[in-house]
């Protein structure tokens, strides 16, 4: 025990006699801050543009009882009066941004027919959204990894290449104890920084503290074993450091490039989603029909599924907006398979993507984050759904005032439902996640060892 | 001799098994990349198409309806992929496919690729452009990093420099015969694309689609060049082979990992993007002083009709020749048009600030030089985009107008019951998008197009000035 101690002091000492070293610890600490900021600056701003939403509700409500100062029809409000769903980022959701910002964060939505309204998209620059985000989740993922690479990839071979492995052998101490001891070492340092960094974001996040504190704690220590892992067993294949640099590199690329992208290619061919733009053409033509389609039909039809508004008065002349609102919802109807199919076939992307991502332990590591932060594709389907559920509640308010026409007063605006979805983790998303990055930590290492005990040690 | 050393890096490294290998690998991965890229555009394209067929079907043989309504109909633009596309995706799969055009509102483009995916796309997507931005450097650089560190560890740089060749000699002899290599690894994949974009007849050959495939496979031959001159340059610069290459893989991951994503996130933070709700708030309040286009109380919809009246000399709305409804409306949609067109061209110019950190971080760095000048070409890049949005937006325009002025001439004021036969709607030219020339796609990226010029040349004289300057020992 003692000869380790003396062995990790050392390794300090020559850690930081070496500038190049030292930098590349500098420079990931910076990088890991500026990912916190980034991601806690980019939810703050999406905070700030949530908030401003109550305000441009307001702002409408204002702007209506201008225009009609008196009683007014229910339909002229349903159709001028906008509201939004918001879907509040969850408060570890700057840690990990996920899909947050590609996806909405909030709906605009009318009385009018919903369909037409889920899926407006939020002003995005696409050239940023590609380039993707600078957060926490994506230094621990990408960047991380490059970190211990650099550490260790010279673990023993830098020692053989200097001519110091045949000195430090011919002291009592054997070659397992050498390298455990520079694991160790290193390992220490990065999961030093990368629990320091963890620990700022949670800080910095104001973070409810809650049993995801532990599970991405863990992550993130199984994450850094399964890349020192990977660096050990490519040094126990006791090659030159050029050789182990492009192994691991090479194996850094497969694991954080090449296999996510293919694996991408093949849900997409796997799992296509088609369903959207004949979704969106179908709607629209139902809608539009049902000016021309006889009133006495169409109020048939929305009868038959809400029976209660039938014993209200015919519809006489050219308009009415109970009716314009009937067929409008008649639309949704006529789509809501396709709709259905369309969000089921995402989730479906999603479970076929949980099921493949053993295949990748980064691509692993990203969905959990995104679970537990809450900002992942099945979140957002969430709150797709819950936007659809506060449709409804919308038109179940204002029905009441189209049927038995009754008139719609100043007092009534605040007498409307208002929404309000907060994304939640997923933790056995995250859970089964783990499992499979424990199953991929100790493969790698039961190989590391396996390698090391086939390949005799060679001193020169 | 020049000549010798060249042929001699050349037939070494296709000896050497390791490197073979790879580039088998980085072959393997373009092919598929070609195929894959063509697969999807296929699919992409096809589905549009139809949906784009459907869409003006259902116009042309729309039920007799009143002009208005038609307007209110509308219809929708897709947003046809670009021939090159397939070689690179862009930001194609982050920008929406589908505008949903109507009267009095422009609508945003929605249902992009990346909202029906799941966080693995944002990993990258496998196109021809990825592996050759990024994977074909590694490569370069795994093939150049020994240029000069190896003959100076074997000691043969003292044997090479005896027979008479300078350093700087001994680079471009090296430089030559490593392009050589990468030629070999990249031209049967660039064949098989051109074969497969002009072979299959899938495209028509037009002039605009060559010159851009051939700009595009030229500032590729660049950016290649530029690595392999910087790899010879690095090695030349360092002792050890081990270290010459940890340097270029530091360089590499600054390159096309770190500046990238760090200079797109940094224009996002500086420049804040207004949100589609606060942008449609301010549209609708500035056009609310204007006219409303439902709204005829409103005071200029008055003075409109006291104008009307005045020139006709009528005294009332339905004594006039033309229908006030479709006057007014007119009107209404060419404010409201005037308006959004001013939002909208401030939302571009902010994310155009926002992507300009980018241009001219390229620069200083060539990977995003060719990857903006590669979007261009393909036709995927920001530029193409909003070229589609505001065409899209002229149509709707136009429509909505055309539509109007029917309004105006052929119904009657506050007529709101005559519907006009279909054939009328089979009248109007359906929406067709035009790629725009390869030249206004280069024209959008003249700074990077000047960053990748900069560093050929660049690398050229500092680079083997530097060599010049290199320890023989």
């Amino acid at each position: 025990m003692k000869k380790f101690r003396i062995l990790i002091k050392y390794e300090w000492l020559n850690f930081r006699a070496d500038r190049g070293l030292l930098i590349l610890s500098l420079l990931t600490l910076m990088a890991g801050l500026y990912g916190i900021y980034y991601g806690n600056t980019e939810i703050v701003r999406q905070r700030e543009n949530i908030a401003d939403l109550a305000q441009l509700t307001e702002h409408n409500i204002d702007e209506l009882k201008q225009k009609y100062p008196g009683e007014v029809e229910a339909g002229d409000i349903g159709y001028y009066h906008s509201t939004f769903a918001v879907n509040h980022p969850d408060s570890w959701a700057g840690l990990s941004l996920g899909q947050r910002d590609v996806n909405p964060y909030y709906i605009r939505l009318r009385l009018l027919n919903l369909q037409s309204q889920l899926y407006d998209t939020e002003n995005i620059n696409p050239l940023k959204v590609l380039s993707g985000n600078f957060d926490l989740a994506f230094v621990l993922v990408y960047l991380f990894p490059l970190f211990i690479i650099g550490l260790s990839f010279n673990l023993l071979s830098v020692e053989k290449e200097q001519g110091t492995l045949p000195l430090l052998l011919s002291q009592p101490i054997g070659l397992p104890l050498i390298v455990a001891a520079k694991l160790v070492f290193r390992i220490m340092l990065v999961l030093g920084l990368a629990l320091l960094l963890s620990l700022i974001a949670m800080l910095w996040a104001g973070v409810v503290p809650d049993v995801r504190i532990a599970l991405w704690l863990g992550v993130v220590v199984l994450y850094c074993l399964f890349w020192f892992g990977l660096a050990f067993g490519v040094a126990a294949m006791q090659q030159n450091s050029a050789f182990n640099a492009v192994t691991l590199l090479g194996l850094w690329l497969l694991l954080t490039v090449v296999i996510p992208a293919l694996l991408n290619v093949y849900v997409a061919v796997k799992q296509p989603v088609p369903q959207a733009l004949a979704l969106t053409i179908e709607q629209r033509e139902e809608v539009h029909a049902g000016w021309d389609k006889p009133k006495q039909e169409t109020m048939e039809r929305f009868y038959a599924r809400y029976p209660q508004w039938r014993d209200t008065t015919e519809i006489e002349g050219r308009f009415a907006w109970r009716w314009y609102y009937a067929f409008h919802h008649l639309g949704d109807v006529a789509v809501e398979d396709l709709a259905r199919q369309y969000q089921g076939g995402l989730l479906a992307r999603h479970e076929l993507v949980d099921r493949l991502n053993v295949m990748s332990v980064p691509v692993n590591v990203q969905g959990i984050f995104n679970a537990l932060a809450g900002t992942d594709l099945p979140a957002h389907l969430a709150f797709m759904q819950s936007a659809s559920h506060y449709h409804d509640s919308l038109r179940e308010f204002y029905y009441p005032y189209l049927f038995k026409q009754v008139a719609f007063t100043h007092a009534d605006y605040e007498k409307e439902p208002r929404h309000s979805f907060s994304s939640g983790p997923d933790l056995d998303t995250a859970f089964s996640g783990i499992v499979k990055v424990l199953l991929s930590v100790i493969f790698v290492y039961v190989l590391g060892v396996l390698f090391l005990s086939l390949k005799e040690t060679v001193v020169k | 001799m020049i000549r010798t050393i060249a042929k001699k890096e050349f037939i070494s490294t296709l000896r050497d098994r390791r490197f073979v290998s790879l580039s088998l690998i980085v072959l393997l991965l373009l092919l598929s990349a070609t195929i894959v890229g063509l697969h999807s555009y296929q699919n992409l394209q096809e589905e549009r198409e139809v949906a784009q067929h459907t869409v003006n079907e259902q116009f042309a043989n729309s039920a007799d309806r009143h002009p208005h309504r038609m307007a209110h109909y509308g219809s929708y633009a897709f947003r046809p992929k670009s021939s090159l596309s397939f070689l690179d995706f862009g930001l194609d799969s982050y920008t929406g496919a589908s505008v949903y055009m109507e009267a009095h509102r422009q609508n945003s483009a929605n249902f992009s690729q990346a909202q029906q995916s799941t966080s693995l796309i944002r990993f990258g997507e496998m196109t021809v452009a990825f592996v050759l931005q990024m994977l074909l450097p590694l490569l370069i650089i795994f093939l150049c990093f020994g240029a000069f560190t190896q003959e100076k560890e074997n000691g043969t740089l003292k044997l090479l420099l005896s027979q008479g060749v300078s350093l700087r000699q001994l680079a471009w002899a090296k430089v030559s015969g490593y392009s050589k290599v990468v030629a070999l690894v990249v031209a049967p994949a660039l064949a098989l694309a051109s074969l497969l974009i002009f072979g299959r007849g899938a495209f028509a050959l037009d002039g605009d689609l060559l010159l851009r495939l051939l700009l595009f496979i030229l500032f590729y031959g660049l950016y290649f060049f530029v690595f392999v001159v910087l790899s010879v340059v690095v090695s030349a610069l360092h002792q050890r082979s081990s270290t010459a290459l940890v340097s270029l893989l530091g360089i590499w991951i600054l390159f096309c990992i770190l500046i990238p994503k760090a200079s797109a996130n940094l224009g996002a933070n500086l420049y804040t993007t207004p949100t589609r709700a606060q942008l449609d708030a301010d549209v609708h309040a500035e056009v609310v002083k204007g006219i409303d286009g439902h709204n005829s109380q409103d005071e200029r919809a008055e003075a409109l009709k006291q104008e009307l009246l005045k020139k006709y000399g009528a005294s009332s709305l339905d004594q006039l020749p033309v229908n006030f409804d479709g006057i007014w409306m007119a009107v209404g949609e060419e404010q409201s048009s005037k308006v959004y067109q001013k939002h909208f061209n401030r939302l571009m110019g902010i994310f155009q600030k926002q992507n300009r950190i980018s241009e001219w971080a390229a620069l200083l760095n060539p990977y995003l030089a060719v990857r903006h000048l590669s979007m261009g070409m393909a036709g995927s890049d920001f530029g193409h985009y909003v070229d589609f949005q505001q065409k899209a937006e002229t149509y709707r325009y136009h429509l909505a107008q055309e539509l109007n002025h029917i309004q105006a001439t052929q119904l009657r004021y506050g007529d709101k019951e005559t519907r006009l036969s279909s054939a009328t709607w089979g009248a109007f030219e359906p929406f067709e998008y035009d790629t725009p020339h390869a030249s206004w796609a280069l024209a959008n990226h003249m700074i990077s197009f000047l960053g990748l010029l900069l560093w050929g040349i660049g690398i050229c004289i500092g680079g083997m000035r530097l060599i010049d300057n290199t320890k023989i020992v």
